[in-house]
């Protein structure tokens, strides 16, 4: 099947997931619940923004949870001390992300496998640390509030998943192009694609950007509907949650931190009540998706249908 | 045969439990966010379940609050201001509580409180410190515990009694070590202008503090300060007794934030702790109420441990809000604020009122008493540590050990 | 102000923990240079040797002696079991990951980090453990410094386990064929070295150490869940630092690290202590990455 079908079906599987989610309110108003989808959309853009740079491009880094919650202080700290309203907000937090993004990622560009992720998990905790102890100015652990932007659940949950179907359509339309072609280049062997004449500084570099321009943009988004900022965001447990999500659900594939980001946050959620081994689940699947279904969920579910399709009639 | 019989077991089990559902009156609901588990302090958000449930419990076998019984419902916040305000939105929203008690860290209340507020749900804090607190002035929320300026006034209060010079406090990087740590300076410029005052802001999470310890040596002060919680506290502790400062000769340690109290304070300090003296909100030797003595033996009994402060301070806040739901004789939520405003009940440990000042005094129970106690021999429980300070008996140095 | 007693002092201490982060370390270094991946569930090992002792001794009322060993040896049998199921595909040609190897061992140890940690957590409870010491003295005299006596103990543990490494290394025949397959896999197996069970062996060793690492520091630094992350992170940066593979690098980036801190928490700042190494590491790997002692050529 040839890359481009491939794509064009994951977008399809996508924009029909969505279209069922968006469903979901007809059904039930819980607050609670709504609350939960929220939060998993957040992670969803988040674990898609992280998929383009590792799925797609090849570049492990440990940094997403750092890349959100310094967009989530851009529009935080704005909004506290320049009174500047949401829309403003959320351009400034992608903005910033992104701007380190881009520089981060200039900078690592020679590194790979341990190396990078051993950098970028070290930028990580920088970045955590100086917003933690800049407690004059972020106020540290006891968190950063900000004015609600909408009060009612329900809208949340519409704009969200309207933030998550912008950002799988910009991702599709970025990686149906000759883009996509480049950075999955990349991925497979970095030196065959320098030789094909890709521009590997450029593409690389972009990748970085754009990835955490997404992650800064889900923060701040995110900062806005929780009302308060606070370090955590950026631990790198939630980096975890975020590597998690998409290896179960399918690196490199445009759903699979869609699909891993809903089915983990919900399900951790549903089990919370019940005792709280989800974590422990979920990271000995990560192990055994690791070792053995490299291509997550999705890559299994398409597997099957693909058989299902060869067998004689 | 057997077909029938089930049938007609089954017809009468359901119509037992609809019946049981009929007589059985309507549990109140009281929503309860402690921490328990890391990173936050868990031996404290033990303290203040288990105190809570002993109160629950005492209230429900005396008949329940206005004929229904309390029933808590806990979520527990690791200590995490965000799982704190998720806790407290999932308790209004999903489990309809009628008002949310026994948070005892700053952080996690400012931002519970944010979502009670917006909810106009009665919301008692049992143990945030923070003046914050109290000044965004929300009519929710009511403080029937300690506060920071309190602590301010006596560290300092008892510092310049103990004729100190140079005094250096140990703050951990939070709102409550800060908070407390800036308000102790600004108390003893005011009663004490002559006395130099610095601290170090240490990061609890952090598992050595020599490289701010060790300068001491060199340049000891009269009094080290303890502003810190467990388990960092400890960390620093021993560290400054390892290095010879504090408790010695020379220095004092005071210990704000009353760790000699806290179930796993000797297993974790040793030698670090003889010679400490103690800020405590609760002392066995100290005045109070019969009701404390209840409370405090029914806590012996369910979790074989002493009582302590956290315990009548969560005690003290259902009790009030259960005093509030009898004279509202309703749950809505704003005859239940009415009701609190107009509090005038004896809890565990004095007569509880609401200052209707705005600042740092507002819905505050003003008059928390006090005591300060000094530890003489290892492993003391603190029932047995002489009592040096309490209301109405000031402290003399020259009545305490030297190290 | 930094007097001569107050430099002692620092160094003293500086030195005291650097030798800790060396024994933690070390076991990095030699999977680098064997595996050549960085494990991230490094301070898990860490974590489950401090558990281990501090519920052998504590719980169960084993003597000390006793032990500590037994951490070393439970955080070798895990390493031994991790080895065998996990890091197979890196060099046995198995799996789908292909020329993604590194990637991979990311992955799965990043995976493996966060199952450890969260089974601990459920398994055995989120509050810390208090272990007891070797040495119940608070405070002991080393020159200058006044340390307790626990960190004495294990201080002189460290020493005598690191130089029995570097013994083993240097004299004994599979030391000397973890050097061999180190500098180079391939023709170390050509001469006839089992280049999987030096894998094996490397990677029980560095569980191993970095267990007794924890059962040693658990009085001072009591078991938690998540107590293996700050050890981690040190190793992290002693390895860049000493320069990938390099054990005698290793050691002295350690002793290095170890000053710097302590220095650099009086003299620049305290709260920022623990970004210095952090900082170290991001200008190490874009300016030298083969450290201080890597050789060079090496592809970052």
């Amino acid at each position: 099947m040839s890359g481009d079908i491939r794509l064009m079906r994951e977008f399809i599987a996508t924009a029909v997931l969505l279209l069922l989610l968006a469903l979901l309110p007809l059904l039930t108003r819980d607050v609670y619940w709504l609350g939960v989808l929220v939060v998993s959309a957040y992670f969803a853009i988040l674990a898609s923004s992280w998929n383009l740079l590792a799925g797609f491009t090849g570049q492990f880094s440990l940094a997403p949870a750092a890349f959100a919650m310094i967009g989530a202080y851009g529009a935080a700290l704005s909004s506290a001390y320049y009174n500047v309203p949401p829309i403003a907000g959320l351009i400034i937090g992608s903005g910033v992300a992104g701007l380190i993004g881009l520089v981060l990622g200039r900078i690592v560009m020679r590194l790979k496998g341990p190396y990078l992720a051993l950098t970028t998990l070290s930028f990580a905790e920088i970045a955590r640390l100086v917003a933690s102890n800049s407690i004059n100015i972020t106020r540290g652990d006891l968190g950063l509030p900000l004015e609600p932007w909408f009060n009612d659940r329900v809208v949340w949950f519409y704009v969200f998943l309207g933030a998550l179907a912008f950002i799988i359509g910009g991702l599709y339309l970025l990686l149906r192009s000759k883009a996509g072609l480049f950075l999955e280049a990349i991925r497979d062997d970095e030196i065959a694609a320098a030789r094909s004449g890709v521009r590997i500084v450029f593409w690389k570099t972009a990748a970085f950007a754009i990835s955490s321009a997404a992650a800064g943009f889900a923060g701040a988004l995110y900062a806005y509907f929780a009302s308060l900022v606070t370090p955590e965001l950026g631990l790198v447990q939630q980096t975890g949650l975020v590597v998690s999500m998409t290896v179960i659900g399918g690196m490199g594939s445009l759903i699979g931190p869609v699909v891993g980001a809903f089915l983990v946050y919900v399900t951790s959620e549903w089990l919370r009540d019940v005792g709280g081994w989800q974590l422990v689940i979920f990271a000995a699947l990560v192990i055994v998706f690791a070792r053995l279904f490299r291509t997550g969920l999705w890559g299994l579910v398409t597997a099957a249908l693909a058989t299902r399709r060869q067998r004689p009639a | 045969m057997r077909y029938v019989s089930h049938l007609a077991i089954a017809a009468f089990t359901l119509s037992a439990s609809l019946a049981g559902n009929a007589n059985a009156a309507d549990p109140i609901k009281v929503g309860v966010t402690v921490t328990q588990s890391p990173p936050g302090s868990v031996v404290q958000g033990t303290q203040v379940k288990d105190g809570l449930e002993v109160v629950a419990k005492m209230l429900n076998d005396q008949g329940g609050v206005n004929g229904r019984p309390i029933e808590l419902v806990i979520e527990d916040t690791q200590g995490l201001p965000e799982k704190a305000r998720a806790g407290v939105e999932k308790l209004i929203t999903r489990d309809k509580v009628v008002a949310i008690v026994g948070e005892h860290q700053s952080s996690n209340v400012l931002a519970g409180m944010e979502v009670a507020h917006r909810y106009h749900i009665p919301y008692i804090n049992t143990n945030g410190w923070a003046d914050a607190i109290r000044e965004k002035g929300y009519p929710e929320m009511f403080n029937p515990n300690n506060y920071n300026r309190r602590v301010a006034m006596a560290a300092a209060d008892s510092i310049k009694k103990l004729g100190a010079k140079k005094v250096v406090a140990f703050a951990e990087n939070t709102d409550y070590g800060i908070g407390l740590a800036k308000g102790i300076g600004e108390q003893l410029k005011a009663v004490a202008p002559e006395i130099s005052y610095r601290f170090d802001t240490l990061d609890r999470a952090a598992k050595d503090y020599l490289p701010a310890i060790l300068p001491l040596r060199a340049d000891p002060p009269d009094v080290v300060v303890d502003v810190m919680l467990p388990p960092a506290a400890y960390i620093m502790m021993n560290q400054v007794y390892e290095q010879g400062i504090a408790p010695s000769a020379k220095t004092w340690f005071y210990d704000a934030s009353g760790l000699a109290d806290y179930p796993d304070f000797w297993q974790n300090v040793k030698e670090a702790g003889k010679g400490l003296l103690v800020f405590g909100l609760y002392h066995p030797k100290m005045q109070a109420p019969a009701l404390a003595k209840t409370v405090g033996d029914a806590y012996t009994a369910k979790t074989g441990a002493q009582p302590n402060r956290l315990l009548y301070q969560a005690a003290d806040s259902l009790l009030v809000l259960a005093d509030a739901l009898k004279r509202a004789n309703s749950t809505d939520p704003g005859a239940l604020v009415k009701a609190l405003e107009e509090t005038k009940y004896t809890g565990t440990r004095g007569e509880i009122t609401f200052s209707k000042e705005a600042g740092y005094k507002n819905h505050q129970w003003l008059d928390i008493p006090y005591v300060t106690f000094q530890v003489t021999e290892i492993g003391q429980k603190v029932a047995d540590t002489p009592l040096v300070e309490q209301p109405g008996q000031p402290l003399d140095p020259s009545k305490l050990a030297r190290p | 102000m930094l007097t001569g007693a107050l430099a002692a002092d620092l160094a003293v201490n500086g030195l005291v923990t650097g030798l800790f982060y060396g024994l933690m370390a070390i076991g990095l270094a030699l999977i680098f240079g064997v595996l050549r991946i960085v494990n991230f569930a490094h301070g898990e090992f860490y974590m489950v040797g401090a558990y281990a002792y501090t519920i052998v001794a504590a719980r169960l009322g084993v003597p000390l002696v006793v032990a500590l060993p037994f951490a070393f040896l439970f955080g070798a049998a895990l390493g031994w079991v991790v080895e065998r199921t996990l890091m197979r595909p890196l060099y046995a040609n198995i799996g789908s990951w292909g020329l993604m190897r590194d990637e991979y061992a990311v992955i799965v140890t990043f995976g493996l980090s966060l199952l450890l940690v969260n089974l601990v957590d459920k398994a055995i409870g989120p509050y810390a453990f208090r272990a007891p010491a070797l040495v119940s003295a608070s405070r002991i005299v080393v020159g200058p410094a006044l340390m307790s006596g626990q960190k004495v103990a294990a201080a002189g543990v460290t020493l005598a386990v690191l130089a029995l490494i570097a013994l083993f290394l240097r004299f004994s025949y599979w030391g000397r064929a973890v050097r061999a397959v180190s500098q180079n896999r391939l023709g170390a197996s050509l001469a006839g070295i089992d280049a999987t069970a030096v894998s094996s062996l490397v990677f029980s060793l560095a569980g191993g150490l970095a267990a007794l690492a924890g059962a040693l520091l658990s009085p001072i630094i009591n078991a938690s869940p998540d107590v293996g992350a700050f050890p981690a992170i040190k190793s992290y940066v002693i390895v860049v630092l000493g320069g990938m593979g390099s054990i005698p690098g290793a050691f002295i980036a350690s002793l290095l690290l170890g000053l710097v801190e302590s220095f650099g928490a009086v003299l620049v700042s305290y709260q920022y202590r623990d970004t210095f190494g952090l900082v170290l590491l991001i200008l190490f790997l874009l300016f030298r990455p083969q450290g201080l002692f890597g050789e060079r050529g090496r592809e970052v």
